[in-house]
């Protein structure tokens, strides 16, 4: 394999003698092939060219999570990431992690990240709703989110994060989705009436950059869906997160479309409709307003239809997990 | 030559965002592109269907996409969170063929014709970057954008999750960018490009959703741009019409103009108001367009 010159500019910080973050960008040249880890090379830089640069790493193997790092502009571990994937024009651009605080170069404090995740109760707890028998597909949907390493690169991608250091994140959510959905598990209901408060499950955007991001294919916003999910079936509906998500499947059935005019008041009420009056204001300077009384589909009695079989015969459509059989 | 599509607008593009419609139909006539109505169409339900109703959600899914496949044609839309939802299912669909039969034993038993998974679902966008020969394209061009820096906003839901899309997607996807330079602007660079406009948490975390908007039009606007555009209608209205409401969260001027990718193609090429429907954006670009000499 052919050997290349590559440029590792790296953002190099250092505490100051007053608690701020000095940075400054720095180059280094590495030999080396397409395959070469990022890992390997930070090694070689450290090791033969600047002892005083700054990274954790222990497993090298992917398990331990210790040398998430952002590699190329995303959260990666720098273990199992090929130069020559990230690499544009023979160039890398390596930092620390996001939303995280720094305490040299690529060296983070994952303190507060971990204090998220406590925040969930990372543990199976005794109570009432502890199943007497663990069927075999119950392991589908822990599965998923077992293999979690909490190396931190979803917290560190996520969109939410970077403007709400208040939200909870995409590791703390998938982590708790483990235990609402095993069976063993007896404060099901309890987890879920937590996980409905604010900057919790319902402030996640969506965006779905922890599932792209995810070194261990954990997928979190899919888990947080499936909270949001359960947590609707046992009725937390308060909330402007719940209230906004169940507006959909009435306007679908009254006229096909999203009934966007009245859509605001049934999400955050009428004081919350007063206080959005000025950007209400704003929109119509230009015309977005909605009709109060939108297009109507043709057919629709066929959705009125399909909503009552199903309300009567309620069908299980969750995404499961493949079931990991040992080589 | 024409490409015929079951066109899905999406419930913004048919109401608030009106002027993406008007310049995706106006586009898409231009480059022989037919876009059919689908009359029985409802709202996809995006994900907030999905984490309340999830068999609903499927089944109306599924309910769209047999409309398209009954006229015999693949399905376009022009937006990222319609594209993902039906995307989404219909991947579903195509691997889960049991799911698919539970899906369309319900639908069947409502008059609906059963689903057989057999079309695709497009981003307009994608059709004209990746369907077209460039060359029609670019000839159709007559108002060339003169290098004009602008800012490529993908949003989220053309890009992940990476597997379920019938086009480059993830951090590969580059169908905005390849857009820009055929239009004669140049691509901007910058940190944001493919990140969250807060649209879906706009009513429940309303600062952090403008805190989102601010963050991403300063880092365009930081590294040159001088104008962003959108493959959404939903990202079109956080980056354009909250822009405003940023500011005043965030205690910073943005003042970026912000417009649809389809407003775009009309503007260069040389399409009236009525396809453009620049009036209707909350950040004029009429003085940016007219430094460049387009318009």
């Amino acid at each position: 394999m052919p050997v290349n010159t590559y440029t590792i500019r790296i953002q190099r910080k250092r505490k100051t003698s007053d608690g701020r973050i000095d940075s400054h960008w720095k180059e280094y040249s590495v030999k080396a092939t397409e395959t070469t880890t990022i890992l390997s090379i930070l090694e070689e830089i450290k090791g033969e060219q600047d002892g005083t640069l700054t990274f954790r790493q222990s497993c090298r193997s992917a398990i331990c999570g210790s040398c998430a790092m952002k590699i190329g502009g995303r959260t990666r571990l720098a273990c199992k990431t090929h130069v020559g994937v990230v690499a544009r024009d023979n160039v890398v651009e390596i930092a620390s992690q996001a939303n995280q605080p720094v305490l040299k170069d690529m060296a983070i404090d994952i303190g507060p990240f971990f204090e998220r995740v406590h925040k969930i109760t990372p543990y199976l707890t005794e109570g009432p709703e502890t199943d007497a028998v663990t069927e075999k597909t119950a392991y589908d949907q822990v599965n998923h989110v077992t293999q979690c390493i909490m190396c931190g690169s979803c917290y560190s991608d996520c969109t939410m994060a970077e403007v709400s250091p208040e939200f909870i994140g995409p590791a703390a959510l998938a982590k708790a989705f483990r235990f609402v959905s095993d069976p063993r598990e007896g404060q099901k209901t309890k987890r879920l009436r937590q996980l409905a408060e604010p900057h919790m499950m319902w402030s996640c955007a969506r965006c779905a950059m922890c599932v792209e991001t995810c070194p261990k294919d954990v997928k979190p916003m899919e888990a947080i869906v499936k909270l949001r999910t359960r947590s609707v079936a046992k009725g937390f509906n308060d909330g402007p997160g719940p209230k906004h998500a169940l507006a959909f499947h009435h306007d679908i059935q009254q006229s096909g479309h999203l009934n966007e005019f009245t859509l605001m008041m049934r999400t955050v009420g009428i004081m919350g409709t007063l206080e959005e009056l000025g950007t209400a204001f704003h929109l119509l300077k230009k015309g977005k307003v909605p009709s109060l009384f939108p297009h109507k589909s043709a057919g629709l009695a066929e959705l009125a239809k399909i909503y009552e079989i199903l309300e009567q015969n309620p069908l299980d459509v969750e995404t499961k997990a493949k079931e990991v059989v040992p080589e | 030559m024409s490409i015929q599509f079951a066109y899905y607008p999406g419930c913004a593009a048919q109401q608030v965002q009106k002027e993406a419609d008007a310049a995706a139909r106006a586009v898409a006539r231009e480059l022989g592109i037919t876009l059919h109505d689908m009359p029985r169409a409802t709202c996809c339900g995006a994900v907030s269907l999905r984490e309340t109703k999830p068999a609903f959600s499927l089944a109306v899914a599924a309910r769209i996409l047999s409309e398209a496949e009954e006229s015999g044609r693949h399905l376009v839309t022009i937006c990222n969170t319609c594209l993902q939802t039906l995307t989404h299912a219909n991947h579903r669909f195509k691997n889960e063929p049991e799911l698919l039969e539970k899906i369309n034993h319900v639908i069947v038993q409502a008059g609906v014709r059963p689903y057989k998974a057999s079309i695709n679902v497009y981003h307009l966008l994608w059709v004209i970057t990746d369907q077209l020969d460039p060359k029609a394209v670019k000839a159709k061009v007559v108002k060339p954008l003169n290098g004009l820096k602008v800012a490529p906003f993908y949003g989220c839901h053309n890009l992940r999750p990476e597997e379920i899309f019938d086009a480059k997607a993830g951090e590969a996807a580059d169908h905005l960018d390849r857009l820009i330079l055929l239009l004669g602007g140049r691509p901007v660079v910058y940190d944001g490009h493919d990140k969250c406009c807060g649209f879906h948490v706009m009513l429940s975390d309303k600062v952090e959703m403008r805190s989102m908007v601010a963050r991403n039009c300063l880092n365009a606007k930081d590294a040159g741009a001088e104008l962003m555009i959108t493959p959404c209608t939903l990202c079109d209205m956080s980056m354009g019409s909250f822009q405003k409401p940023a500011e005043q969260v965030v205690g910073k001027v943005i003042e970026l103009p912000e417009m649809n990718f389809a407003q775009l193609i009309a503007v260069a090429f040389g399409l009236d108001e009525s396809a453009a429907g620049l009036d209707r954006l909350h950040v004029s670009p009429h003085a940016v367009l007219a430094k460049q000499g387009i318009r």
